[in-house]
């Protein structure tokens, strides 16, 4: 592998291989829209082109509701991490005491257990506490993982950081908690974001954990739709797919678009 | 955390502890296709109460997850006959009051006295059927007769047959292939009909109770194991497709609805099944999903394609060699599933 | 920067250091003690009871469970899992490593987050939907198929087979893999090369005496979070695997929500997946701090 040239015309062989990983990495994507725009849905054929599996989607009641239920806990257990796996980064950065090792150590164990274990010991211990399972287990049992993450993303960029910035507020005349929140916050805040974006997508796209731990009628996406898979697929799921293909592209562009501009900013 | 040899009890079901749901909705656990959009509305439309159906696939799968913990979701359960009895053995079931039930005198004679549920304490039979070999025929130009057809024909169906993923029903239906009865309680016989299907595992493309319909209709396979309102089901779409009650014999299954005592919305459930219960409903219910009412009163209302379709409702003759699966021991119940284990897992 | 002066003219009491430290802590604290640390202890009590299901009396009574791991079929099980994970590894290795060197060095400069975030992109899609899509891909008359006998090419039988999970599994681990080598390889000193390259190396030279020891840690980060990944994998055997590819995560799955129910040995599984996960980073770390030293 030679050091870059200047020769516009040489393609390497890594960026041939880069293309066709590219077209791996998209080709279920583009086979799903070509099932949610093909009239006869399971056929590989071509049967003319129809939106009638996104008017079917639309009106998909159990989707739509396994959907806003997978939202609802994707935002309210990354809404509770952001907060308290900040926090908990900024106290294990700065202090230091006894038993600190073993906090650490459980603070990474979501990141490393596998999911199917998080989620058996979850369900055991709801069952021994005899709380009943709903919504809000599902939240309760997210919210752990989540905020490993978003602790994880932080630390990584709190380690970068200029330790001084607060002790200056601080010789300033800011308590604690302005210096916290005035001076600290703004700059870990990119950090904050991608990991709290991060703990999102892992949080909608959870199945083991939500399937042991919900109940009372909840159902999340990825659970609704793996026992579709499971029984008898209905055609609209590759609707569902493009729609969240195209959210998720925006968000992500849009996202960049913030990053990108504020390193513009930072830079100037 | 001491480890305390003052046991505490795992996961018990709270039956004494009821949480009241919302008035308006009910919670229905079932199999795939018994409960659809149209009956859903035409609930709704009678008594303004929302119906939410969740599906499983198998009755050791409906109670492991009634057990931990979706036990306070469901008001209405649909459990097959014989494992009505284990769950009234563990109190799960709440007693029906008959006198909130209209129309459970138009039930076959044989269901209000089924051996497991005698006089409908428990539960309201909703279907039954057979278990069968679903076929393309034009595929296979030698149809099958009995279960050991996939044996004999083992290299043509290679790769293009399923079986269903119930423990009791498959291993059943190897054990009536060797001759033996679908409940044998013989370690013997079980360790047989283990190995039989072992001969055949390198053949079988999954195990799927219900997945085989979209498979077998896109063509990607030439024989199912399937029960036999799924197989009208399919037919329905494509003619080309048939079934067939193996000789050798097989199941007859029936499903029931039940009220667990965890119920968070019992009134619900009594007006579901009422609900069910109606001549017309029931009728109308085997004329679009096509699984076999054992209400006489609704019987009476289908058109005659459906009264003589063999597939639904098989005559005596054909009968003849049927079992219903019966609750067995604890001790053989481990047996079969450690077989069952050990041949999912090689 | 201008001072803001506090309203209040008295001196205000300064939080105590352990204050501070508890109020920061103790959140995260209680909801990771609360939801893993306790019920990881739970497992491990139910792991030492044989044979319990719902409803039974729990008397820790002995290894049982564990022995039980030790007969052929459950060991089966368990390298077959090891066998998925460190194939997908290897795969995804041999695929991301050029993917990642030619965004990390060889791109465009203004293009090169967008390039990454172009392919990890898939990712946010839901990994059920995207192992669906594989089905309709990979299935007797699915997309593939066709494909191969309009070109007048035999059939491929890939879906409920091995190499049907191999495919899933890389496909949902590969941008991982990318994201971490990418990190590496953007740190990657290009004069390095250059003076490799003055100093009269190959291409293939450069790349095994330059490029990888520099970019070992981000190689066994990004095998380890594969593996690890790939070892706890439910969704792609069980989807897309068949009869022959029952694996840890589908073997526990069916002690507590399938038709075996034994909590005990479900329990004792994961204990067991707990464990082999943790020496595989304990190791590592030790690998890593060797590596690290040697420099």
């Amino acid at each position: 592998m030679q050091a870059p040239s200047k020769s516009p015309l040489r393609i390497s062989w890594q960026a041939l291989f880069s293309v066709l990983m590219f077209g791996f990495m998209y080709l279920p994507i583009l086979v799903l829209g070509f099932y949610s725009f093909n009239q006869s849905p399971n056929s590989a054929q071509w049967g003319g082109f129809t939106l009638s599996w996104y008017v079917k989607f639309f009106n998909d009641s159990r989707i739509l509701s396994a959907l806003s239920d997978s939202l609802t806990v994707a935002f309210c257990a990354v809404g509770i991490s952001a907060i308290i796996g900040t926090l908990m980064a900024v106290g294990l950065a700065r202090y230091r005491f006894p038993g600190k090792q073993l906090y650490q150590g459980a603070s990474y164990l979501p990141l490393i257990i596998p999911d199917i274990a998080i989620a058996v010991s979850t369900l055991v211990f709801l069952a021994v506490i005899a709380v009943p399972l709903s919504l809000w287990t599902i939240v309760a049992a997210h919210t752990v993982f989540c905020l490993s993450y978003v602790a994880f993303v932080v630390s990584t960029r709190l380690v970068n950081l200029n330790p001084h910035l607060e002790e200056a507020a601080q010789d300033l005349g800011a308590t604690p908690y302005q210096s916290l929140v005035r001076v600290l916050l703004p700059e870990l805040m990119p950090a904050i974001v991608s990991g709290c974006l991060l703990a999102f997508v892992l949080s909608m796209d959870d199945f083991l954990i939500a399937s042991f731990t919900a109940g009372g009628g909840a159902t999340t996406l990825p659970m609704e739709i793996f026992s579709r898979i499971r029984t008898s697929v209905k055609p609209d799921i590759n609707a569902l797919s493009v729609v969240l293909m195209v959210a998720s592209g925006a968000v992500a562009l849009i996202a960049e678009t913030i990053r990108y501009r504020s390193e513009k900013k930072r830079l100037q | 955390m001491a480890l305390s040899s003052c046991g505490w009890t795992l996961a018990k079901v709270q039956t004494d502890q009821v949480r009241q749901g919302a008035s308006d909705e009910l919670h229905v656990y079932t199999w795939s296709n018994y409960v659809d959009q149209e009956l859903i509305d035409a609930f709704r439309s009678q008594t303004g109460i929302k119906v939410i159906s969740d599906v499983f696939d198998s009755n050791e799968t409906m109670l492991a997850t009634f057990q931990a913990g979706k036990a306070r979701t469901y008001s209405i359960i649909y459990p097959s006959d014989y494992k009505v009895s284990q769950m009234v053995k563990l109190g799960y079931l709440s007693e029906l009051d008959h006198s909130r039930l209209d129309g459970l005198q138009n039930i076959l004679p044989r269901f209000q006295k089924s051996v497991h549920d005698s006089g409908n304490r428990f539960s309201v039979p909703v279907s039954w059927g057979t278990t069968g070999l679903i076929y393309n025929s034009e595929k296979l130009t030698e149809p099958p007769t009995d279960w050991n057809y996939l044996w004999t024909h083992k290299d043509k169906l290679t790769r293009r047959l399923t079986l269903m993923d119930d423990v009791r029903e498959v291993m059943g239906a190897v054990l009536r292939s060797l001759g033996y009865s679908y409940n044998s309680t013989d370690p013997q016989q079980i360790k047989q009909a283990y190995e039989k299907l072992q001969e055949l595992k390198p053949a079988i493309t999954t195990f799927t109770t219900d997945a085989w319909r979209d498979q077998l209709l896109a063509g990607d396979l030439s024989i199912a194991m399937g029960y036999s309102a799924d197989a009208v089901n399919v037919i329905n779409q494509n003619p080309k497709l048939k079934y067939v009650i193996p000789t050798s014999g097989t199941s007859l299954w029936s499903d029931t609805m039940v009220i667990p005592k965890t119920a968070p919305n019992p009134d619900a459930a009594y007006a579901w099944l009422s609900f069910m219960l109606q001549p017309e409903v029931a009728a109308r219910v085997t004329e679009r999903l096509f699984f076999a009412t054992p209400n006489q009163a609704a019987f009476n209302q289908l058109p005659d394609t459906l009264k003589n379709n063999v597939t639904l409702f098989p005559p005596q003759n054909l009968l003849d060699k049927v079992e219903t699966v019966a609750p067995l021991d604890k001790s053989i119940l481990e047996l079969y599933e450690k077989y069952w284990t050990k041949l999912t897992s090689s | 920067m201008s001072t803001k002066v506090p309203s209040e003219s008295r001196p205000i009491a300064p939080t105590p250091q352990w204050l501070q430290a508890l109020l920061l802590l103790a959140p995260a604290g209680v909801w990771l003690a609360l939801l893993l640390v306790i019920p990881t202890l739970l497992i491990f009590e139910l792991s030492l009871v044989p044979n319990i299901k719902p409803g039974d009396l729990v008397n820790p009574s002995g290894l049982g469970n564990y022995w039980r791991i030790f007969q052929s079929d459950v060991l089966n099980v368990i390298g077959r899992s090891l066998l998925f994970a460190t194939g997908t590894t290897l795969l995804c290795l041999l695929m991301g490593f050029p993917v990642a060197y030619w965004i990390a060095l060889l791109s465009p400069k203004r293009w090169r987050n967008l390039l990454l975030l172009a392919f990890v992109l898939p990712l946010w899609t839901s990994s059920l939907l995207r192992s669906y899509a594989w089905i309709s891909i990979l299935r007797p008359t699915g997309v593939l198929n066709t494909l191969l006998t309009s070109l007048g090419l035999p059939t491929l039988d890939l879906l409920n087979r091995s190499p049907a999970v191999f495919i899933g599994m890389t496909y949902s681990l590969l941008p991982y893999m990318v994201l971490i080598l990418y990190a590496s390889l953007e740190k990657l000193d290009r004069r390095f090369l250059e003076a490799a390259a003055d100093l009269g190396a190959t291409p293939p030279q450069a790349f095994w005496k330059v490029t990888v020891p520099q970019t070992l840690p981000g190689i066994a980060a990004g095998s380890l979070l594969v593996f690890i990944t790939g070892l706890g994998d439910f969704i792609n055997p069980e989807l897309l695997g068949g009869t022959s590819s029952m694996t840890a995560a589908r073997l526990i799955y069916n002690q507590f929500l399938g038709a075996t129910q034994n909590w005990g040995f479900g329990s004792a599984l994961s204990m067991v997946l707990i464990l082999a996960v943790s020496l595989a980073i304990a190791l590592l770390i030790k690998y890593g701090d060797k590596n690290a030293s040697s420099l």
